[in-house]
């Protein structure tokens, strides 16, 4: 079991590093220069050269990318070339939101997502699976963008019961900090609530034709008795499958959302650092992004594997 | 204390000024000053109480606290109130004394300042001679320092006693002075700068002299002040227990957090948002002229526009009272060159391009397509832009001339701009009390890289420029640029567009600000109902 | 099961696309249509695509006014009899504009799942087939891609390649290249195990042939159904590009851009923003109907 880990962690190395030589390349390959954007209105050539040299921004590419990666591989992320502060740092402070706002729109979309589902596998083809279906079909195809600001219009501006932009940290000021996490977790999570929702009446379908709960069936076992009972627990893997994937990829995407209702994630953080071609930012994040990716479906996939030995990874 | 000066702007923002007061009269709302405005229905205005916090939203957060390296204008926002300059504006763009009582000019080329006694950085250290000595220095020798440019005139700077200093120029300078207005002329503690050093970029604790001290910054979330009790000034402010910047980069959003109270003030509201925000009762809007102006640069090194009559094809194809009405609803007067209506350097008398589609064609003729030809505009993706983009190109398509855009994002933007990889490109220029500020670095024949994207290069406008600048007489300056006008006008650097009003918008428990069109922010006079 | 969940990166809620382990037994085609026929809203999401088809083909004979023709004096004008969804900013026909966007919309839908198609399953039938270091490095690599936060990738090679349709059609499939290759890859491998590929291997059939005559039609329906899924999501996801400001240069517009415009007048004239916003809404599902019509049809396992 742990040579598998060790060999799966072994095989993403060369990934993390094709990731390194591309987001460095890209970033450099777009036009514009960190300081020319930073000194905008000003002209003064000599001092953006000293700046430039300062950051190394003057030497070849290859040098520059062997010198960022040499860093990389002692842990010295480097530092943004905007706030000239560690990019951990810039990091750290922005992945509190992200995560508060994955969490927080995880738990909206389970509980919807689950009552929902399994009704609609247990009363299948019944009205309310109808509706359970039409919910999920409207919860993918609704543009997440549009539905934002369907939320802001109704719930900030016309009853004006929530607050629509800024954050506040629900640890520090738990009523103003989950108000402020409220919109962008419902546009989120009912996004999560339908693609979970699928996958549960799926799976329960899927696990409601075994032969044992036929079995138990026919010996009289109550419906919801079987459903609680086995049914669930088995329908639940490839849910928590899915959980666990939608986490990973959360994180660094839910950029639309945060652009809307303003707030600071790592997910904003990295498409300004794009616009602003903050280099050491823009290759730190994606990276961060990439390294939490990998380790969320190497997890999934171990638990996974852990979970039904029938089915082992290759 | 709220001013109550008139104003003489353009005849349109008067007009609009004007018919918002009556709305206000007869809504029973209080105003706050306007520019064009008196207190018509003879009320006393309020007194003034200290207390509590001003909630400020900025599109973007400030890159440094420390104005010697400041290179971005949001910075400047949180600048004036807790740095002070030497020289200081009033809503009309004069000059008065600021950290300096009075000065005198002696020669051409030297400038005497009287500091003020009795002025305390928020650390507690004097101001004097010395310190401003210190922060001159700083500025022209630290490898960082961005103002060493508009510093360049300046050779050196003598203590000539406790709180008198010598400003020895290289060269006259009749800009130095409005140029010292702004970051220039602002005065940090030393003790700060040679205790905290790299540091001071984030915080600012007992940098300034200001009415407000800097508490903390915590990045993407906000930047607090809090009044200075010891502020040098007792007449007046600052009233505010504390000021609170929040950056908030949507437009959208900003605008909704206003409406909804969870900010007091903002700092530009767009002008599609304008009147359905001046008709909102929770909202106060105050209409800032502003130094602003709006342009399109034509690169004059390399086809088509290196062909003038072109340029002047384009140019009278273009509907600016259109462009005006329909894309910045008339939140800005169309432009007849760089120098803003709000600048003692405005020449009313000459009037922006007016449209005439016959000169167009001829001049198209006389360059050489007669049958029209066809670039591309270079702009920037903001929504404003887009807009203005299409219009144009339905108004030049009328004179046969086939404009395509390309949007870019700023960084791809400059990138093309400084390379003069374009054809037409949109730039827009935040604006200096100085006409100088709008229009040397721009027109001046400059080799390399610099402002003067359309590479233009005329040896008459070349020597205005610098004539202006040795030029001490105000009247006479504004000869100058009178002719600097016309002769933009004739060779076509840049296509100009606006000069845009920049409307602020507040709470209605807001009271007092006084819009200087620097467009800055001074919180001093104001505070919350 | 290492799951690819790029169904759309950009809506920021991918859907779960389990990767078939094993492939669907070979149907008859007959068989695949009557399956799907019978699945109940199928018809209706076929309608809802061949309309938007026809009125993205017939767009200028459909559309009642010119969508660039502006009118500046009739502005943010409410629906009416003249404007069935009134006018935008610049007085244009929102109406015309939905209807001219459609060809951009499905456009840069299909285009860029037809590119990551081609491009990802030629990657995943190279991987499959030969092994070894090619699939090693083919593999790494689709591995890197996903890795890579899609709307940062998006965004950079938008910038690099220059705004503009082209430039989103390839960051899009370069997206969406990896989930095709998986999928290849693992029908590659579990079909070149049966027993009649080794028959035609011993019976001295090339490679090529092989990978034409058994692997592909066999891959295909997979493929197919994944295609189909795609093709909604990768609207959905130019709209969000859009939506952030890459994209189409004007005068045209996508949906997402007309959203994005339109988004500042919210209060005072929703029809920009709802007229294309319900468009791509409607789009979207009945491209979805029809993707899992098609996969009901072809995989009897996702069958429910």
């Amino acid at each position: 079991m742990w040579q598998l880990v060790l060999h799966r962690m072994a095989a993403t190395i060369p990934v993390l590093f094709l990731v390194s030589a591309g987001v460095f390349m890209l970033i450099h390959l777009t036009p514009g220069d960190p300081i020319d954007v930073m000194m905008a209105e000003s002209v003064d050539a000599g001092v953006k050269e000293t700046l430039r040299r300062e950051l190394g921004l003057d030497r070849p590419l290859a040098l520059q990318y062997a010198h960022w990666m040499g860093r990389i591989l002692q842990g010295d992320f480097g530092r943004s070339i905007r706030n000239r502060e560690p990019v951990i740092e810039n990091v750290g402070r922005r992945i509190r939101p992200s995560l508060q706002l994955a969490a927080l729109a995880m738990v909206i979309s389970l509980v919807v997502a689950f009552p929902i589902g399994i009704l609609s596998a247990a009363r299948r083809n019944s009205p309310l699976d109808g509706a359970g279906s039409l919910f999920s079909l409207f919860g993918i195809c609704m543009p997440n963008f549009l539905l934002a600001l369907l939320l802001i219009f109704f719930f900030g501006v016309t009853l004006r019961w929530l607050p629509i932009s800024g954050y506040s940290d629900p640890f520090e000021e738990p009523l103003a900090g989950l108000r402020s996490l409220a919109l962008p977790a419902v546009t989120l999570g009912l996004a999560l609530a339908a693609v979970i929702m699928r996958t549960l009446r799926s799976s329960m379908l899927e696990a409601l034709a075994e032969d044992y709960v036929r079995t138990a069936r026919a010996k009289g076992v109550s419906e919801w008795r079987v459903i609680g009972g086995h049914v669930l627990r088995n329908a639940l893997i490839p849910v928590v499958t899915v959980m666990g994937l939608q986490l990973g990829t959360l994180i660094g995407g839910a950029v639309i959302t945060e652009y809307v209702f303003a707030l600071p994630g790592v997910g904003r953080l990295v498409v300004d650092a794009v616009f602003a071609r903050d280099y050491p930012l823009v290759q730190g994040v994606v990276l961060l992004i990439a390294v939490g990716f990998i380790a969320s479906n190497l997890i999934v996939d171990l638990l996974y594997g852990w979970i039904d030995p029938r089915i082992r990874i290759r | 204390m709220p001013s109550n000066r008139p104003r003489t702007g353009p005849r349109a923002v008067s007009r609009r000024a004007f018919l918002r007061l009556s709305a206000f009269a007869a809504g029973g709302l209080t105003p706050l000053t306007s520019p064009g405005a008196r207190r018509a229905w003879g009320q006393a205005a309020p007194a003034p109480k200290k207390g509590g916090t001003l909630r400020v939203g900025f599109y973007v957060e400030a890159a440094t606290m420390d104005p010697h390296l400041s290179g971005s204008k949001v910075d400047r926002q949180v600048y004036h109130n807790i740095y002070e300059p030497l020289v200081t504006l009033d809503n009309k763009l004069g000059l008065r004394p600021g950290l300096a009582e009075s000065w005198q000019q002696p020669d051409a080329k030297t400038i005497i300042f009287k500091l003020r006694q009795g002025v305390k950085f928020h650390d507690g250290t004097d101001f004097n001679a010395e310190a401003a000595k210190f922060n001159f220095n700083r500025m022209k020798t630290e490898p960082k320092s961005v103002r060493k440019g508009e510093l360049a005139s300046v050779e050196s700077v003598d203590v000539v006693d406790a709180y008198t200093i010598r400003l020895n120029l290289r060269r006259p300078d009749a800009a130095l002075l409005a140029t010292l207005t702004d970051r220039a002329g602002m005065m940090v503690s030393p003790k700060v700068i040679q205790e905290k050093g790299a540091e001071l970029e984030r915080n600012a604790r007992g940098a300034g002299t200001g009415p407000f001290q800097f508490v903390e910054w915590v990045k993407d979330a906000h930047l607090v002040l809090r009044r200075n009790e010891a502020y040098w000034s007792k007449s007046g402010g600052p009233y505010l227990d504390q000021i609170r910047y929040r950056p908030i980069p949507d437009d959208t959003v900003k605008l909704q957090s206003l409406q909804t109270g969870e900010i007091d003030v903002m700092d530009y509201v767009q002008p599609r948002d304008v009147a359905a925000v001046k008709a909102d009762r929770n909202v106060v809007v105050v209409d800032v002229p502003s130094l602003a102006d709006f342009a399109y640069q034509l690169n004059h090194t390399k086809p088509p526009f290196n062909v003038k009559a072109l340029r002047q094809a384009v140019a009278y194809s273009v509907d600016l009272e259109q462009i005006v009405k329909g894309v910045w609803l008339n939140v800005g007067v169309p432009a007849n060159g760089p120098i803003p209506p709000t600048s003692w350097a405005y020449d009313s008398g000459i009037p922006f391009i007016k449209r005439d589609l016959a000169r167009a064609k001829a001049k198209l003729a006389e360059g050489g397509k007669p049958g029209g030809f066809s670039f591309t505009v270079t702009t920037n993706n903001i929504p404003l832009n887009i807009q203005e983009a299409e219009v144009l190109q339905a108004q030049l398509a009328e004179a046969g001339i086939t404009m395509k855009v390309k949007l870019v994002d700023s960084a791809t933007l400059l990138a093309d701009g400084n390379s003069k990889s374009f054809e037409m490109i949109s730039y827009q220029w935040s604006g200096r009390p100085d006409p100088d500020g709008n229009t040397y670095q721009f027109y001046k024949t400059s080799p390399g890289v610099s402002l003067n994207w359309s590479g233009i290069s005329n040896p008459q406008i070349d020597a205005i420029l610098d004539k202006s600048r040795e030029t001490p007489r105000q009247a006479d300056r504004k000869k100058l640029f009178s002719e600097l006008t016309r002769l933009l006008q004739e060779e076509l650097p840049m296509l100009f567009i606006v000069h845009p009003i920049e409307p602020k918008a507040f709470s209605p428990r807001v009271q007092g600000y006084d819009p200087v069109p620097d467009g800055m922010m001074r919180f001093r006079e104001v505070w919350l109902k | 099961m290492a799951g690819s969940t790029r169904g759309s990166g950009f809506a920021e809620s991918p859907p779960a696309i389990p990767a078939a382990s094993t492939a669907p037994r070979p149907e008859r085609r007959w068989i695949v249509l009557r399956r799907a026929a019978r699945a109940r809203l199928a018809p209706v999401g076929a309608a809802v695509v061949l309309l938007a088809a026809l009125g993205a083909v017939l767009a200028p004979l459909v559309a009642p006014h010119d969508p660039l023709k502006q009118n500046l004096g009739n502005a943010l004008a409410r629906p009416d009899r003249v404007h069935p969804l009134g006018t935008d900013n610049v007085g244009r026909d929102v109406l015309s504009r939905v209807i001219w966007g459609t060809r951009i919309s499905l456009v840069a839908g299909f285009a860029s799942v037809a590119m990551a198609l081609v491009v990802g399953s030629l990657l995943g039938l190279l991987a499959g087939y030969w092994g070894g270091r090619a699939d090693g490095l083919v593999m790494r690599l689709m591995d890197a891609v996903l890795s890579f936060p899609p709307l940062v990738l998006a965004l950079a090679l938008g910038a690099v390649l220059g705004a503009g349709l082209t430039g989103v059609l390839i960051a899009l499939s370069v997206v969406y290249t990896p989930t095709f290759a998986r999928l290849m890859r693992g029908q590659v491998l579990s079909i070149k195990a049966r027993d009649y590929v080794e028959a035609a291997r011993a019976l001295g059939a090339s490679g090529w042939r092989i990978a034409g005559r058994h692997v592909l039609p066999n891959a295909a329906a997979a493929i197919v159904v994944q295609a189909g899924l795609s093709v909604a999501f990768a609207i959905l996801a130019e709209a969000s590009l859009s939506f952030l400001g890459l994209g189409i240069q004007p005068p045209a517009a996508s949906w997402g851009s007309m959203i994005n415009a339109g988004r500042g007048y919210l209060q005072q004239a929703p029809w920009i923003v709802f007229g294309p916003g319900a468009a791509l809404f409607v789009t979207v599902v009945g491209l979805n109907f029809v993707g899992d019509a098609i996969r009901d049809a072809l995989d009897p396992r996702a069958r429910s």
